[in-house]
């Protein structure tokens, strides 16, 4: 059944990349004897007919996902979306101790560890990408005005 | 053979840099470190830090090399999460379970890990010697095909992954052309036409390669991770004090061999890496000499058979990637995606024009090999500790290295609810059985697969015949059609045997 609905769903998109293959991709000129639009053609035929072989015969007719675990799997998704959301306002240190603690504690350690984690996780990650490894990571606003004079007290020092 | 010991001397000179020494211990390191954790395999690996080791702006030999060494460490590594666990960090490590584990309960960890480790070490060496052999051969070979032959070559890749890899034929067909569509997307190089994209215009060059790599396998892995999750810490045993013993090696001398040259042709072939390298070797090691029905209860010669094929697999897999430019695995296919990156195009030419580069990954494989043992063998109860990492520690890391990967490379906050989607979209494939090595063959095959069917066909002008005018691309067409067959046939035969002497079974 499983199998069915996917292969369904990508069915639908097969066929509506075939549409395009066949009506909407033209060469101005014809270049060479197959142009662009060919080779798009003859993938969307080969996965239109797997995907009917796959709909005639499935063999995967359970997820086998138990109903706690469709949960704990949404909601990674969700923090994992909004970690990508955060990540340029907040910033690479503060959206990761979120991210971090967040996943950490759901998948179950401690509060107290998770949040140590998190912190850890993205204290350190910072300071190894973009001081020692040279790697361009979000700042964000708050940590840009934070960090703002450590520049001057390491001159000093 | 001058050719291969002056190409050496260049490979050594590079990889015998401070620097590039440096990477290979350091990726060898680092590859046994993921390659030891539960869950996470060698392609996996590569494809979290594929991004990160991109933007370290390294050149790219130095690059390739850092990878290349993660890639064979996580290879070395896997066996210790088998062992000591009974959990396969990926399916080319699935074999080793069989017999390793039972050692490890029987008290002897620490003989079974040594002793897996030599099987490792021949097996990668070998491959390495045998890669550095027949490359140049086969790349000089190479350079004489035409674009048909090369149309017929990416047939025959199809074909053997078709056939050899995944548990279902259409699946795994139908996971290559979807790689083979997502490549369509951008541009058309030859006629500046736009294709599927939808006016956007982040897609005009493409999707990005890092993207559906680190989505497809790191994200989908990460989701994996979440769905088995066991909370607490895995029952590692522990690591004793046995070691390996010449009466050992003595004993599994032969079994090392077989799987050593088992495992490399396997490798060669085209999308057939590891795992399909260790359970035929395996299987083959059990019809030879488990005489006494000791296999699966703690045999070493069971032990070493797997690892010493999945070693020379990974090596064997080097072969088609460097002289042809078609990889002979997942793991390769994004080494072989890293390379276009760097505007390195794999294939015949690679030896005699990026020199520094073909003969560098080799010269650091030998490197590599001889570093891993060393590390290996004193450093494994290190490595072993690594294994009660609790998972929920593990997860969170895997997205913030996956992250911090495309961030710094393309810069754009959109790519990382992109890397999320795909990673849905792989762990449901993964979920109903599609594997995911054909999705990124096909990706990275697809520009090269439609430029020589379009260039063969301008050159014949539009005469399909012409792809089936010469005699090696129809040896290879011959050769696909026969991979597809023989193990339908193959199973049709034994399934008539089984009949035959159903007494067999008992």
């Amino acid at each position: 059944m499983v199998d069915r609905i996917f292969a369904g769903v990508l069915l639908v998109v097969s066929l509506a990349y075939a549409v395009i293959a066949f009506t909407t991709i033209k060469a101005p000129f014809q270049y060479d004897p197959l142009g662009p639009e060919s080779w798009p053609q003859i993938l969307s035929l080969v996965a239109i007919a797997c995907l009917l072989v796959i709909l005639w015969k499935p063999d995967a007719t359970e997820m086998g996902v138990a109903r706690a675990t469709w949960f704990r799997l949404g909601a990674t998704i969700v923090m994992l979306l909004a970690y990508a959301e955060l990540y340029e306002p907040l910033g690479f240190i503060l959206s990761t101790i979120l991210f971090g603690a967040a996943l950490c504690s759901m998948l179950g350690a401690g509060m107290a560890r998770s949040v140590t984690f998190g912190v850890a996780a993205g204290i350190a990650g910072y300071l190894l990408c973009v001081t020692l490894l040279d790697l361009n990571l979000p700042e964000g606003e708050l940590i840009e005005w934070l960090l703002e004079p450590a520049p001057q007290s390491e001159g000093t020092s | 053979m001058e050719t291969v010991l002056t190409g050496l001397a260049t490979g050594f000179s590079v990889a015998l840099d401070p620097f590039n020494l440096f990477l290979v211990l350091a990726g060898c390191f680092a590859g046994t470190l993921i390659g030891a954790l539960p869950g996470l395999g060698p392609i996996n690996g590569v494809a979290i830090l594929l991004p990160i080791a991109y933007g370290l702006g390294f050149s790219p030999e130095s690059a390739l090399i850092l990878l290349a060494g993660i890639y064979y460490g996580a290879e070395y590594g896997g066996r210790i999460s088998s062992i000591l666990l009974n959990v396969p960090g990926d399916a080319g490590a699935v074999m080793t379970t069989l017999d390793g584990n039972p050692m490890a309960r029987a008290g002897e960890a620490g003989r079974a890990l040594s002793l897996s480790a030599v099987a490792s070490f021949v097996g990668g060496t070998f491959a390495v010697i045998l890669l550095s052999l027949f490359a140049p051969v086969l790349a000089a070979f190479a350079v004489t095909f035409s674009p048909a032959d090369y149309v017929a070559l990416m047939v025959f890749a199809f074909a053997s992954l078709a056939s050899l890899v995944g548990k279902s034929t259409v699946k795994t067909l139908l996971g290559a052309t979807i790689g083979l569509m997502l490549a369509t997307i951008g541009i058309d190089a030859n006629t500046g036409v736009p294709r599927y994209t939808f006016g956007i215009p982040d897609f005009l060059a493409g999707i990005d390669f890092l993207i559906v790599v680190v989505g497809l396998f790191g994200m989908a892995e990460l989701l994996t991770l979440v769905e088995h999750q066991v909370s607490g810490k895995l029952n590692s045993l522990p690591v004793d004090k046995s070691f390996v013993r010449l009466a050992d090696l003595a004993k599994c001398k032969w079994a090392i061999a077989r799987a050593s040259v088992i495992g490399f042709f396997i490798g060669v072939l085209p999308g057939t890496g590891a795992s399909v390298a260790s359970a035929v070797a395996y299987g083959t090691e059990k019809r030879i000499s488990d005489t006494e029905k000791t296999f699966g209860t703690g045999d070493p010669r069971g032990l070493v058979a797997p690892e010493a094929a999945n070693n020379a697999a990974a090596g064997g897999a080097m072969v088609p990637m460097l002289t042809l430019g078609i990889p002979g695995s997942g793991t390769t296919a994004i080494l072989l995606g890293a390379l276009l990156m760097f505007n390195i195009q794999p294939g015949p030419t690679l030896f005699s024009q990026r020199p520094e580069v073909a003969w560098g990954l080799v010269a650091s494989m030998y490197i590599g090999n001889v570093a891993l043992l060393v590390i290996n063998l004193p450093l494994v109860g290190l490595f072993a500790r690594m294994l009660t990492i609790p998972q929920h520690y593990l997860t969170p890391l895997i997205a913030i290295l996956a992250f911090i990967g495309i961030y710094t490379i393309v810069g754009n906050p959109h790519d990382l609810f992109l890397i999320t989607l795909l990673g849905i979209f792989g762990w449901f494939l993964r979920k109903l059985d599609f594997s995911l090595a054909p999705v990124i063959l096909g990706f990275v095959l697809g520009s090269l697969f439609e430029n020589n069917l379009r260039r063969a066909l301008s050159i014949s002008g539009g005469d399909w015949g012409y792809l089936i005018a010469d005699y090696k691309s129809v040896t290879l067409y011959v050769l696909a059609a026969l991979i597809v067959i023989a193990p339908i046939w193959l199973a049709r035969r034994a399934r008539l045997m089984e009949g035959d002497n159903p007494l067999d079974q008992g």
